[in-house]
């Protein structure tokens, strides 16, 4: 009985010495479900990113396209037919072999009408995608598109299981979700947390990841912490190991905590702007839009409302992003208000008695709507007190991400605060400024034919010069334009307990652990 | 007046007016010095702002004077933006304090006719009361929530939706005290004699009322203040630039463990001017209730 007792003791404090390989990250939003292609936000693709995987994956360089659950792929002279030669040891959670009709099957639900998927687009123009035998699939498309290796990388493009999607219905992505990543699904409680668990047979990692499987960490909890400071305080007490949900406000004092870490990516494609709906009356005038542009002083928001952690922007997309016109960087409009003032007098907006300029009966009082929360907030009243500097007096409305939506459609407002994840120029460009993509997400209603041309060019361009000259074409009209009012560009950071080994963040769509499968303790 | 005749003050009390005997009480008076000066703060703030208090400077989160790196040019230092909080304290309060008023005011006028009325004229006690129990059960932060979701962000709904919030609260009372009035002899003794229904409502009725309602709506001013600072905590309240108290206290939640006087101060103030007037009612209630008096 005694020896029982002893034995019994050790085996309960023996695992107080081996650290457990658990780990729980802390986020601020969860998504509404975890099906690949219904779900958009960023939270549902940190996870499907783990518990699913692409056919390609992008290198954290954000340019190179390298193997996923395809070990090589042809792309036929016209464009038009990807032939992707897969693996054949990738394994489902649930032991099942993953074949091209998986494959097949994932790609054609996507871009199916009956989907209903909001980023169908992302797929290209399929016209079919059939497996030619077990390991190859075949992938034609109606026509070219440029973009389609690096739009398979996204978790939109997850190989899901069919039995699985059919088993489940409408709980596909909500109740359980069989899929070949690092790591399998456990529980999901909403708004609440994530459970997943190590995928054992896993082995098919990304050839750039230190470790291609399995995953070192057993375990991970994706913990909803909505406030930031319990965000803070949780990596700083233990309660959570890794997050890249961090305000800038405390990266100081966890740089120089001893259990903390700080990692750092400026190649993250996150770009923070305000639209200018050009057909209202307030900001039809081109005038107007580049005053706006000279009187905000981006640098002055990185430095004081960011604490310099993010990088001011002045162009649409991320200087370092492929495809950006580099003829464009001197012609970028940078914080100058007497310009502003001097266009805005020049163009007949006159400086009313209440400091509000007005033309032919038209204020300078822009609606403009933003996202409820702290960041909008500061942003839109730090940019509204530039404005007041030029006689342009913003009427900020903030609306619940619940509702923000739904009126972000709507042509009620003259401006927008909008943030985006992108992979590439043409990515962001082929989003915003097509014309068939009014009035969401082309809320500016930018309607230019030369523009619609030159993004169908560089969509189905054959070549990198061809395409890269197509969309800097773009970028060069839509900035002369001044349809946007850039803000800054969102770096990577994630902070770590100082037990793991220090991770390489990813920027695919902002999921800055990836498949987690470099997320290990230190020895 | 020698040493051997000891003065009893509160022997002389009943018959001070009512002002001077709200006065000698101590935690009183200094309410309502606290409370005159807040008020007077608030109307004159376009002259006593040391800066603009919409206008933002690169120098954020400065912190307030009494900090080792304080300045007494920005006294409680400025907010996230670059704006002197002093100046958005005063222009703060303005606005929260007229969202108060406004609304106690409205509802309270609204919600003691109400009450009164239920008790004066018991015929249509049930009809009102009904009323009022559907007003009661819609909580003021979803009634406000609902009006902004109608009428878009702004102090104005959010004053209408605490008015309406008020007066269910404020007719039940009235009712309460009315009908225990109502049974008092001098009820029937006024009808004996032949007073008009008028000169019994307004003189009999209101004025043996009026202390309890306004004890309970200058309670109440304290709890409205306090969830017209929520709804704008929530960012229903005041449209930025503006300045409004809750508004404050929320943007300054974000800089908590670093800057914490942003939303300290702001809510301070609030606690500050909660805590007066609620001192303030209840010595109110102590020098107007007849019931008390003796």
């Amino acid at each position: 009985m005694k020896r029982l007792t002893l034995t019994t003791a050790v085996a309960l404090a023996l695992p107080a010495f081996a650290q457990a390989a658990e780990i729980t990250v802390v986020r601020e939003v969860d998504s509404n479900n975890y099906d690949p292609h219904r779900a958009v936000a960023r939270a549902a693709a940190e996870v499907l990113f783990m518990l699913g995987d692409t056919l390609v994956s992008l290198n954290p360089d954000m340019q190179t396209i390298e193997p996923g659950v395809a070990e090589s792929w042809d792309v036929s002279d016209d464009g038009l037919t990807y032939t992707f030669n897969l693996r054949d040891d990738v394994y489902f959670c649930d032991g099942k072999q993953m074949t091209a009709e998986d494959v097949a099957y994932s790609i054609t639900r996507w871009v199916d009408p009956e989907t209903k998927s909001p980023v169908a687009w992302r797929a290209g123009d399929v016209e079919s995608v059939t497996a030619v035998n077990e390991f190859t699939v075949e992938y034609k498309l109606s026509e070219p598109f440029s973009e389609l290796l690096y739009q398979l990388t996204q978790s939109f493009g997850t190989i899901i299981d069919s039995a699985n999607v059919e088993a489940l219905g409408e709980d596909f992505g909500v109740s359980g979700f069989n899929g070949s990543g690092p790591f399998c699904w456990v529980e999901w409680t909403p708004r609440d947390k994530m459970i997943i668990e190590r995928h054992e047979a896993y082995s098919w990692g990304a050839p750039f990841h230190t470790n291609t499987g399995p995953a070192s960490m057993e375990k991970i909890t994706w913990q909803v912490v909505p406030e930031e400071n319990t965000r803070t305080v949780a990596l700083l007490t233990g309660q959570s190991e890794i997050t890249q949900y961090v305000p800038d406000i405390a990266l100081a004092q966890l740089r120089d905590a001893p259990t903390v870490e700080v990692v750092r990516s400026d190649l993250a494609f996150w770009t923070y702007f305000m639209g200018f709906k050009i057909d209202k009356a307030t900001v039809s005038d081109p005038a107007v839009r580049q005053a706006i542009n000279l009187a905000v002083d981006q640098t002055a928001m990185a430095e004081d409302l960011f604490f310099g952690e993010v990088e001011p922007a002045y162009s649409y997309v991320s200087q370092g992003a492929l495809d950006w016109n580099t003829a464009l960087d001197d012609t970028l409009l940078t914080y100058d208000p007497d310009e502003a003032n001097r266009i805005l007098d020049e163009a007949g907006w006159e400086l009313g008695s209440d400091g509000v300029r007005s033309k032919d009966g038209v204020r300078l009082e822009p609606i403009a709507y933003v996202f409820a929360g702290s960041t909008w907030g500061k942003i839109s009243e730090s940019v509204q007190a530039y404005l007041r500097e030029i006689g342009v007096a913003m009427d900020i409305q903030a609306f619940d991400a619940t509702v923000a939506w739904g009126r972000l459609a709507t042509q009620e407002f003259d401006m927008f605060g909008m943030s985006f994840p992108y992979v590439s120029s043409g990515d962001a460009l082929n989003l915003y400024f097509r014309s068939e993509n009014m009035p969401t997400p082309n809320r500016m209603n930018w309607n230019d034919a030369q523009t619609d041309e030159l993004l169908q060019a560089g969509k189905t361009a054959l070549d990198d010069a061809t395409r890269a000259e197509s969309y800097g074409a773009v970028l060069e009209i839509v900035h002369d334009a001044a349809v946007w009012l850039p803000l800054y560009h969102e770096p990577m950071v994630v902070a770590q307990s100082a037990d793991l080994e220090t991770v390489v963040p990813h920027n695919i769509y902002g999921a800055g652990l990836y498949k987690g499968l470099d997320l290990k303790f230190k020895e | 007046m020698s040493i051997a005749e000891p003065v009893d003050l509160d022997a002389l009390a009943p018959s001070l007016p009512w002002w001077r005997r709200l006065v000698r009480d101590p935690a009183a008076f200094l309410a309502l010095i606290v409370l005159t000066i807040i008020v007077l703060c608030a109307i004159f703030a376009p002259l006593i702002s040391p800066h603009d208090p919409y206008a933002s400077s690169r120098a954020v989160m400065q912190p307030p004077v009494w900090s080792d790196r304080g300045a007494w040019l920005h006294p409680f230092g400025t907010d996230g933006q670059g704006r002197d909080i002093l100046s958005r304290i005063f222009y703060g309060t303005r606005l929260t304090l007229l969202i108060g008023l406004v609304s106690v005011g409205l509802g309270g006028v609204l919600g003691s006719l109400l009450g009164l009325l239920a008790a004066f004229r018991p015929r249509l006690d049930p009809w009102v009361m009904r009323l009022v129990d559907v007003m009661l059960s819609f909580p003021a932060i979803l009634l406000g929530l609902a009006l902004v979701a109608v009428f878009g962000p702004g102090a104005i709904p959010v004053m209408i939706a605490l008015a309406i919030a008020t007066v269910p609260d404020c007719a039940r009372i009235a009712r309460s005290i009315a009908v225990s009035v109502m049974k008092q002899e001098y009820i029937e003794a006024g009808r004996a004699v032949g007073l008009s229904d008028l000169a019994l409502f307004t003189r009999y009725l209101l004025r043996n009322c009026i202390s309890s309602i306004l004890i309970f709506i200058s309670l109440r001013f304290g709890q409205i203040i306090l969830i017209g600072a929520a709804l704008s905590f929530l960012g229903l309240g005041a449209k930025p630039p503006q300045a409004e108290l809750g508004m404050m206290a929320a943007q300054g939640r974000d800089f908590l463990l670093f800057a914490p006087h942003i939303a300290v101060i702001p809510s301070v103030m609030i606690f500050v001017i909660v805590l007066a007037a609620n001192v303030l009612g209840d010595a109110l209630r102590d020098v107007l209730d007849p019931r008390l008096r003796s």
